[in-house]
């Protein structure tokens, strides 16, 4: 340890945690005003460190050393905070429960009958470690993997590799190139989110009405999602061609003009965009439908003799009651958008013109997968997977205030 | 007594189930990965089914893989889980990194100066020398050639004679001079475009070469292992220009990087007067031109008439067989013959008239200027693709065929020519790609876009090289 020269020292980095998990505990103290203050500073002291120590402990604080670049120092705090937010939230909620008197951990649902007994955790066990296997070893393991790769320069087939820190990420603050990627990312998934679901809302509501033959139109709106990208990419591909396409034919004959749909810049990535919402909106149409039959009539029933209008009724009634619907269908198109798309690309523009469609994931898929260069592709897919986890969370704060559940 | 019965029974399937893999020992299956799904694939089938027919204990199994870069993809992740096929078919951007990988028996070491395997003859000094050389890494012969091509120009000559053009265009500047001349068709609707071609970076590859230049130092890695990129360079520069021109002006069809099906269906289909593509596709191009009814009529690959160099050559495209190394004396003998019996003289002209391929050995060529009647050599499938011809010269009958291998045996073989080999060519190859297609589409400013983007494949080139170089 004495012979590697530091910018920042890792006692440094300690104490900053420990202050700042200290002052975050000090706050809560006197915003909750329950339990010891002395314990609430120790523990919150303790919590900070630890959470500064996290992400950083395990590199050997290898960002913090002084032949790193300031980027690479950056990317060592952005760590830090990261761990201090993972490491004083579970230690808030478990000192604040103890300080109230509660149990540490929540009690879990104790229906009688549901494996009790001197053998019921034995039971219970047996009968989930098929599914804990499975995560183990298909997500677990391949995530902790990832973690390892993104700090090295890797290649598939290489006789070695090389650790290199944080390297892979700071690289990523200074890249224009990525950033433009992430932004894109954002940009097209929003689109295909609020399009994706407002067309799926009025086409299910449309289903929804009693006519002839609905449950074969539901059928064959639904029938998109079970296509996977890549071939919905081909399918547009031969729609959407400047000269040889469908559409164009189409345009050519009736208008006597051409898009060049696929090669310029907006209409391939709002070709990108149609393409994913034409793929993923099955999936939406599927839960749209089903809310609308949990719905009870008897409420629309009574505000329409009241005298509501259509629009009030869904305003007021149906949409609220979908609450939950969309919720959870915003959660999964969002990680559709950002994860799921990048075959569609492949196939349909590969990422051009000029780089207008070349999303995140896209990217790291390109470097991942069709370059080897592993190092760099778990980085930006770490990346990738805290934007997302960052949106779910926030989504489920936004929600849980928003979303009514049952109970009508 | 029943259950002594059982017992008894459950002894004689234990003992059956340990020689049963005994006694189909002396069967060696094998598998081949092909980079095809089309009737290329089919042909490839064909030919391993002709070869299991000759003889019971090897059997060759063909499959299907999306494209050149899933194979690669692929056959590393198989490796990675040590589940991978005997034989790989692996594409030129492949080569380095075939060697480096240290995944494969070189051909030649195989061979060990066998006159024949199995019964097949090796007869290697019947290669083209530009295809033996191309796959020659460090004076060993590495793998069998396969499919080898080269790009060649298609034009519609009904249209370029409607424009009162009467030579085909070999250079850049006549390409552009006949895309002035075709503009009233565009005008007047008869068609849509001048040109139209797949955007791909074997093209900048290929008129790298042709102007006698590198496209990363130590020639092009043939010297030494290549530690640099070299796109700051006239020769790149002109080859940006030129598309920049040709696309500024309205003259050419762009459908988007690496888009092969598209551009070809507009020449097919007669929207546009002229397509450059690889020799590959003269099948499928010769029956869409005599389906839509036109003539049509092919040169090489046109070139920078302002290259101080002139024309020096063309790279040969296109992949190549590859053994697995670490099998048993007895399999990788097999696979070596099953290559051999795949690009024989019979094989390889079959194969040439089946696709546009070009063949690999010059008997295959002299086979096919002198058929005998019946040309039974012909590949002759169930799908009615067969050619009948009547000549017994084929290539009187079929000149645009020829086209390719005129191309390549008039290039002088020295490094340029040769082509690049370095570990990061599929990683490059979107970067120097899609450098010129921003130029073509947006202009701007060419000098620092290069220093910008040679200065990021030379990093990822390094980075390629601390990992896989000999220390």
């Amino acid at each position: 340890m004495e012979d590697i020269a530091y910018s920042v020292h890792p006692i440094l980095v300690t104490l900053v945690g420990a202050v700042l998990g200290a002052g975050y505990f000090a706050f809560l103290r006197w915003q909750t005003q329950v339990g010891s203050v002395n314990i609430s500073l120790l523990i919150g002291a303790i919590a900070g460190a630890a959470g500064a120590t996290l992400l950083t402990a395990p590199l050997g604080y290898c960002m913090f050393q002084s032949d790193q670049k300031s980027e690479d120092i950056m990317v060592g705090w952005i760590a830090v905070a990261l761990g201090l937010m993972l490491t004083l939230n579970i230690f808030s909620s478990l000192l604040w429960r103890y300080f109230r008197g509660q149990r540490l951990l929540p009690r879990g649902d104790t229906t009688p009958g549901a494996f009790r007994g001197r053998f019921g955790l034995v039971y219970a066990l047996a009968a989930l470690s098929p599914t804990i296997l499975v995560l183990i070893f298909f997500v677990y393991l391949p995530m902790f993997d990832t973690l390892r790769f993104s700090t090295f320069l890797a290649r598939f087939g290489a006789p070695r590799t090389r650790f290199i820190c944080v390297s892979n990420f700071s690289r990523m603050l200074s890249d224009v190139d990525y950033h433009s990627n992430l932004f894109l990312s954002f940009a097209l998934s929003f689109g295909i989110i609020i399009i994706a679901m407002s067309l799926a809302l009025l086409i299910a509501s449309m289903l929804n009405q009693p006519i002839r033959g609905a449950s074969l139109y539901r059928t064959l709106l639904i029938w998109p999602y079970a296509i996977s990208p890549i071939v919905a990419g081909s399918i547009f591909g031969l729609l959407l061609g400047t000269e040889s396409g469908i559409v164009n034919r189409a345009l050519d004959l009736l208008f006597g003009a051409k898009v060049p749909w696929l090669v310029s810049i907006p209409a391939a990535q709002i070709s990108v965009v149609l393409a994913s919402v034409w793929n993923v909106i099955g999936f939406n149409i599927l839960f749209y439908t089903a809310g609308l039959q949990t719905i009870p009539k008897d409420l629309l029933e009574s505000a329409s003799i009241d005298g509501a209008s259509a629009w009030q009724r869904f305003a007021r009634i149906t949409f609220p009651l979908l609450s939950p619907f969309t919720f959870f269908l915003i959660v999964t198109n969002t990680i559709y958008a950002f994860f799921d798309t990048f075959g569609l690309i492949f196939v349909l523009t590969r990422g051009g013109p000029t780089e207008s469609t070349f999303t995140a994931m896209y990217r790291v898929y390109v470097t991942g997968i069709l370059a080897s260069d592993i190092g760099k592709s778990t980085a930006q897919s770490l990346i990738l997977f805290l934007i997302v986890v960052g949106i779910t969370i926030v989504q489920f704060r936004v929600g849980q205030r928003r979303v009514q559940y049952g109970n009508y | 007594m029943i259950g002594r019965f059982a017992r008894k029974l459950f002894i004689l399937a234990v003992a059956l189930g340990a020689l049963g893999p005994a006694l189909a020992q002396d069967m060696i299956e094998l598998e081949a990965w092909v980079a095809f799904s089309d009737h290329r694939y089919d042909w490839a089938v064909d030919t391993a089914e002709r070869f299991n027919a000759l003889q019971d204990d090897i059997h060759v199994e063909m499959v299907s893989v999306v494209d050149y870069d899933t194979i690669v993809n692929n056959y590393t992740l198989g490796r990675e889980d040590g589940d991978y096929p005997e034989i790989v078919q692996l594409f030129d951007a492949a080569l380095q990194f075939a060697v480096d990988s240290d995944w494969f028996s070189f051909a030649e070491e195989i061979i060990a100066g066998r006159e024949e395997v199995l019964g097949h003859p090796v007869n290697f000094d019947d290669i083209i020398p530009v295809i033996s050389n191309y796959y020659t890494v460090d004076g060993v012969w590495a793998s069998v050639a396969w499919n080898t091509s080269t790009p060649i120009m298609y034009y519609n000559v009904d249209l370029l004679e409607q424009a009162g053009i009467t030579e085909l265009p070999q250079t850049w500047a006549e390409v552009l001079d006949a895309c002035v001349a075709l503009q009233p068709l565009v005008d007047d609707g008869t068609i849509s475009a001048c040109a139209s071609w797949p955007f791909s970076g074997w093209f900048i590859e290929q008129w790298l070469a042709q102007q006698n230049e590198y496209m990363v130092n130590n020639e092009n890695g043939r010297a030494a292992r290549a530690t640099e990129f070299n796109l700051d360079t006239d020769a790149y520069r002109a080859i940006a220009q030129f598309y920049r021109d040709l696309y500024s002006n309205g003259y050419f069809i762009f459908e988007g990087q690496d888009q092969w099906g598209p551009p070809t269906q507009n020449f097919i289909s007669g929207k546009v007067a002229i397509l450059m593509s690889s020799s590959a596709a003269a099948r499928a191009v010769s029956e869409g031109a005599a389906e839509t009814g036109f003539r049509l009529d092919t040169t090489g690959m046109v070139y920078n008439q302002d290259a101080p160099s002139g024309w020096v050559g063309n790279i040969l495209g296109g992949a190549t067989m590859w053994i697995s190394n670490g099998l048993e004396p007895a399999v990788e003998d097999a696979a070596m013959a099953f290559l051999l019996f795949f690009s024989n003289t019979e094989n390889s002209a079959s194969w040439h008239t089946a696709s546009g391929y070009v063949p690999v050995r010059n008997s295959s060529i002299e086979l096919l200027q002198n058929l005998a009647p019946g040309n039974e050599i012909l590949w002759d499938i169930p799908s009615g693709a067969r050619v009948d011809i009547e000549a017994d010269d084929w290539y009187a009958a079929f000149p645009n065929f020829l086209t390719a291998s005129t191309q390549l045996g008039n290039s002088t073989v020295n490094n340029a020519t040769r082509g690049s080999t370095y570990g990061t060519f599929q990683q490059s190859r979107p970067y120097y790609n899609g450098l010129v297609e921003d130029y073509m589409l947006n202009g701007g400013d060419l000098d620092a876009m290069i220093m910008d983007t040679n200065a990021t494949l030379t990093e990822l080139l390094q980075e390629y090289n601390f990992l896989f170089a000999d220390e």
